[in-house]
């Protein structure tokens, strides 16, 4: 329930729980009836998702014909989704409109609709004068650096103790599965001693972007998972594979990757989404303002900047975010909810 | 097998030159070093304030401009710059501070004697005026061996009393006439409350500047917070009467005339901005913030008043401050010379030479920023008053409208900021000060004597 | 060189050669990028927090200290403070964050027509950067009459609220925005446990006569339990370690209303203009990790027994 502290992957308790056991449900999309899912061999597990049994709920269809039930599941149905309406639309219906009334009126009569007109140079304002354009910018930097580390140190990781498997792979996994019961807090102070004064390089790592990429590839999380998710591919194929020749490389690259496009997906969305909400990392390693991202930039810039033009910029700040995901949908709530799927 | 071998090899190498670009790629410019290049002492140095106008940085860039054509071998590179308690730890730790920086008078000693500003006594020495410095502000940049390690540089300050004309003029007070007692402080703050439903007075509370106004409050009162001993350590007096008579104050217009409106959380920039958008009628903070008011907050020159800080009982005295300029330590020899060279173009010829000054005062005006901001004497009374009439036609800011305070505050006895652990006291204040505006049974005594246990146990750590 | 040919097979030499051959290098190509990004900013960083936290550092002299560090912390009034207030935000947070959003799931699960817009309109609030979402309350908790929540509570005859201002009201404030923030994620985790409940069981339920309530309590309930308890021991590792809404709204103010675990790390490695104490701050982080690692475990030993299925 809080936000990530870290740059070692996700620590929201959403994501956690996705992850813990995410691995097991992705591995099922991947290969049905294939490849023994390692989670839970002795539970009676369904072979696979049977769509008209798993949209049915509590409720049977003779239930549903009983009007007491069908009355009272609309109201609820009508009052949740209003409930939802006003305060996930809400609090960002309020935003927009913030972001163009003047400032004055924000103060004074904050849910009043336009009493004076419309300020639509907050929008330009915010844009140039506040320079969100950089910010923003700075911000799609770093998320993408932080999800080329992520995807780079999951993917060879998970093939290594996955594919590779050699005689240090045990020792490898263990390590990594220790760092997945520190909290995110006991790495802050001495990953920013280690990024102030790096032991091979001779140079501080401060205000480099280098500072926030290299270390979100330390998630036990995401290399874990890739793990489960390699486990469950059928080794016939990669057999094959070896019988025609095929490297280590070229078995990473052509069979392997293809055939984790899903779980790829998921890391994606996951590295994607905690590279933007980042708070205290960037703050703490990116002091030069010309390269902080939105994250940092916003709060600081809070008590120098005019309100309006503020909720300009934060307007601007949230819209890709909610533009990503109504574009993607599917694939943000399939990440989020892919935990739920296993039980226990 | 070949072809996996070769790749191996091939992959390998690429991995370690990527490695080794990571390395050489990366981090920018920390003038590490000698901080040349072809005979070019590159120096980062501090700008402005984080968001100010852009005029106030093209006027920047324009001295910047005069400053490298008169000193071709010197590259200048400004970076904003915002010190707070909070985060210049983590900056001067990190070294991301720019070659030149900035820190309050009270920080100086304690920097110095951690060995993290560079020496720059020899470079000092050469200044034509080094000898003419008032001795109060110079000791705040000198080390316990008496060389100079960080100079007095700007907003060497006397708290000033801030008010808003256009408040006044709604509460049907004249703006004109502002209070010289705290009883009409009170009287006038509560006028402006009813009026106009805006905060009549308010303070600071957060990042330490909350106990640095409470301590102001107390000298003004006769209070001290921390006296200095004989053999050098500090004991805390913050439970004196000077402090709780201050809080008490604070205590009545918060909850008896409800003046203070109805937000607290405020530190120096976001009180600043809460007063040029007119929502604050009164507040304490240094004397030149005017500056930044203009730069940062855009206010509207003709709302703006500055009067003294009302002083009553014995002792009392305005509490000052000021603005050091110091080096860092990672500064090579000739950035050190060139980080001499900038302070004395940027922050203090205009003081001691005509012809700078009026060059500054031009350039400033060119960018409609303001000049004339009432601030103290680094160098002497009589320096002062002369540097101003050099550049008596250029100055831009109100100061009629600032007579309450620039008439007496040379008469008014000058009291330093606390010597020892002077940001941790302010924190442990802060505490008080919220505690009293947000509580309206705060017991004012045991939270003073707490907080004075808890800064003694600091000071005596630290002394020892 | 004595050895017989079994035994030569039944202990394979192991040479640099034979390495390179097998794939040792290639297999060594694939763990670097792991090796060294755990090994610089994951293992090393641990192994710096245990050695710091018995150090008395600033960067500038370091110390070996042994315990003293952990003494301090002890000892440090705000300690207490900041425990408490984590204490309660956590409390907070599980009182509004665990049910609510089981009970959205639980009605989601049963809508039939655009169950689409439900699910969105749910995890809107985190796609929302959290800054973005802080800043913005932060205006919305505006304690002057004309501030937006209070506004609302003027519609319905109620008095203007403090909100931040109040030593009393900044911490539930605080939880109201964490939970909106947060509790889409939870709405969708649930939801997706809902939908896998196999129907065999809802049928076999109804067989036996079993009431819609009965239903839920019976089948629902417990094939939720996994993900119930999972969730619920994540929530409190997550909020334990809550920083943002503190620092962002409050500071840790009003006078230490809002100060938490992590707040005073932060203070204490961060927190001070003339250097910070980072052995303190590590001692503290330690602490913390070790609290939330013994909560586990027995939280594990406890609910291995319940959550059998």
């Amino acid at each position: 329930m809080t936000t990530s502290t870290s740059p070692a992957g996700p620590t929201t308790a959403a994501d956690l729980a996705a992850a813990g056991v995410a691995a097991g449900a992705a591995a099922s999309p991947a290969a049905p009836g294939r490849g023994r899912p390692r989670r839970g061999p002795r539970r009676g597990r369904r072979p696979g998702p049977r769509p008209d049994e798993a949209d049915r709920g509590a409720l049977s269809p003779a239930d549903w014909r009983r009007p007491l039930v069908r009355r009272s599941m609309r109201l609820s149905h009508g009052v949740l989704l209003a409930l939802l309406v006003l305060c996930g639309l809400g609090p960002l219906v309020l935003l927009a409109k913030f972001a163009v009334t003047p400032t004055q009126d924000i103060l004074r009569t904050p849910l009043a609709v336009f009493p004076n007109g419309v300020a639509w140079d907050n929008l330009s304002a915010a844009w140039n004068d506040v320079q969100v354009s950089r910010y923003f910018l700075n911000t799609v930097v770093l998320a993408a650096g932080a999800w080329a580390s992520q995807i780079l140190v999951a993917t060879t990781g998970g093939y290594l103790l996955s594919v590779l498997r050699p005689r240090y792979a045990k020792v490898v996994q263990a390590a990594v599965l220790a760092t997945l019961f520190v909290p995110a807090v006991v790495l802050l102070v001495p990953l920013y001693l280690v990024i102030l004064d790096p032991p091979l390089l001779g140079r501080s790592l401060m205000n480099s972007y280098w500072a926030v990429w290299l270390p979100a590839g330390a998630s036990a999380f995401n290399v874990l998972l890739m793990q489960r998710f390699f486990d469950s591919l059928p080794r016939e194929v990669f057999e094959a594979a070896r019988v025609d020749g095929a490297g280590p490389f070229r078995l990473f690259w052509s069979i392997v990757l293809p055939m984790s496009r899903p779980i790829l997906g998921v890391v994606s969305v996951f590295a994607v989404i905690a590279s933007w909400k980042d708070f205290l990392w960037p703050l703490l390693v990116l002091r030069d303002p010309d390269i902080q991202p939105l994250s940092v930039r916003l709060p600081s810039l809070q008590a120098t900047t005019d309100l309006g033009v503020l909720m300009a910029a934060l307007a601007i700040s949230t819209l890709i975010p909610v533009l990503l995901f109504l574009v993607f949908q599917r694939l943000f709530l399939r990440g989020a909810g892919l935990g739920g799927a296993v039980k226990g | 097998m070949r072809s996996s071998r070769t790749t191996a090899l091939a992959l390998t190498g690429a991995l370690s030159f990527t490695l080794l670009a990571a390395c050489s790629s990366g981090s920018d410019d920390a003038g590490e070093g000698d901080g040349t290049s072809g005979g070019t002492t590159v120096l980062r140095v501090v700008s402005l304030l984080p968001g100010s106008e852009q005029e106030a940085f093209d006027a920047f860039d324009e001295q910047v401009a005069q400053f490298e054509a008169a000193n071709p071998d010197i590259d200048v590179q400004p970076e904003e710059y915002e010190w707070k308690a909070t985060t210049f730890a983590a900056q001067l730790a990190g070294g991301t501070l720019p070659d030149v920086f900035e820190i309050p008078f009270t920080d100086g000693k304690t920097l110095i004697e951690n060995g993290q500003l560079a020496d720059i006594d020899a470079q000092f020495q050469a200044l034509p005026y080094a000898d003419d410095f008032n001795p109060n502000v110079l000791e705040a940049g000198t080390g316990a061996d008496g060389k100079v390690y960080a100079i007095p540089a700007k907003s060497v300050y006397g708290i000033g009393l801030h008010y808003n004309r256009a408040l006044f003029e709604q509460a049907g007070l004249d703006p004109d006439d502002p209070p010289t007692t705290w009883d009409e402080v009170r009287a006038d703050a509560k006028a402006i409350a009813d009026a106009t439903g805006q905060a009549g007075y308010a303070t600071m509370t957060q990042n330490n500047t909350g106990g640095w106004q409470l301590t102001v409050a107390s000298y003004a009162r006769g209070g001290r917070v921390e006296t200095t001993n004989d053999d050098g350590t500090y004991t805390a007096t913050l439970d004196d009467a000077g402090t709780k008579e201050a809080l008490e104050y604070l205590h009545d217009l918060r909850w008896e005339d409800n003046s203070m409106g109805a937000n607290f959380l405020l530190d120096w920039s976001s009180i600043n901005q809460a007063f040029a958008a007119g929502q604050v009628g009164m507040y304490t903070s240094g004397s030149d913030v005017y500056t930044s008011l203009v730069q940062t907050d855009a206010i509207d020159p003709d709302d703006y008043g500055l009067t003294a800080v009302p002083l009553e009982g014995d002792d009392a005295g305005v509490l000052g401050g000021g603005t050091l300029a110091a080096v860092s330590t990672s500064a090579s020899e000739a950035q050190k010379e060139a980080a001499v060279k900038w302070i004395d173009f940027y922050y203090l010829r205009k003081l001691t030479d005509q012809d700078a000054a009026v060059k500054d005062a031009e350039t400033l005006v060119a960018s409609d920023q303001p000049v004339g901001t009432p601030v103290l004497p680094i160098f002497s009374q009589e320096q002062y008053d002369e540097s101003q009439t050099w550049i008596a036609d250029l100055v831009n800011v109100p100061l009629d409208q600032m007579t309450g305070f620039t008439d007496v505050i040379f008469d008014q006895p000058l009291v330093p900021e606390p010597a020892g652990s002077t940001q941790e006291l302010y924190g442990a204040l802060d505490t008080v000060v919220q505690a009293v505006l947000t509580d309206e049974d705060a017991d004012i005594d045991a939270l003073l004597e707490q907080a004075d246990a808890n800064v003694q146990a600091i000071l005596d750590k630290n002394a020892g | 060189m004595a050895l017989t040919h079994d035994a030569r097979e039944a202990r394979p030499r192991r040479t640099p050669v034979t390495w390179v051959r097998r794939g040792g290098l290639s297999t060594l190509v694939f763990a670097l990028p792991l090796l060294v990004v755990f090994g610089l900013f994951s293992w090393l960083p641990i192994g710096r927090a245990v050695v710091m936290s018995l150090q008395e550092t600033n960067l500038v002299t370091t110390a070996w200290v042994g315990l003293d560090n952990f003494r301090t912390v002890l000892a440090d009034p705000l300690l207490a403070t900041a425990v408490g207030n984590t204490l309660w935000f956590a409390a907070l947070a599980l009182l509004f964050g665990y049910p609510v959003p089981l009970l959205a799931a639980v009605l989601m699960s049963e809508v039939r027509r655009a169950k689409g817009l439900y699910s969105a309109l749910a995890y809107l609030p985190v796609v929302v950067p959290p800054v973005v979402a802080v800043l913005l309350w932060k205006f919305f908790f505006d304690a002057r009459p004309e501030g937006v929540f209070n506004t609302m509570l003027g519609w319905v005859g109620a008095g203007p609220v403090p909100w931040l201002q109040d030593a009393d009201w900044a911490m539930p404030s605080l939880v109201l925005e964490a939970t909106w923030a947060a509790a889409g994620g939870t709405i969708i985790i649930y939801l997706a446990a809902l939908t896998s409940v196999p129907g065999e069981l809802y049928d076999a339920a109804e067989v036996d006569g079993a009431s819609v309530w009965r239903k839920v309590w019976h089948v629902t309930m417990p094939q939720l339990r996994g993900v119930l308890f999972i969730t619920f021991i994540l929530q409190i590792i997550g909020t334990a370690q809550v920083f943002l809404e503190p620092y962002l709204f409050t500071d840790g103010g009003p006078a230490n209303a809002t100060i938490t675990v992590l707040l005073l790390v932060y203070r204490y490695a961060f927190g001070q203009s003339l250097g910070g104490d980072y052995g303190a701050a590590t001692a503290l982080s330690l602490m913390l990790a070790a609290v939330l690692a013994v909560l586990s475990v027995v939280y594990f030993r406890l609910t291995r027994s319940w959550s059998q299925t």
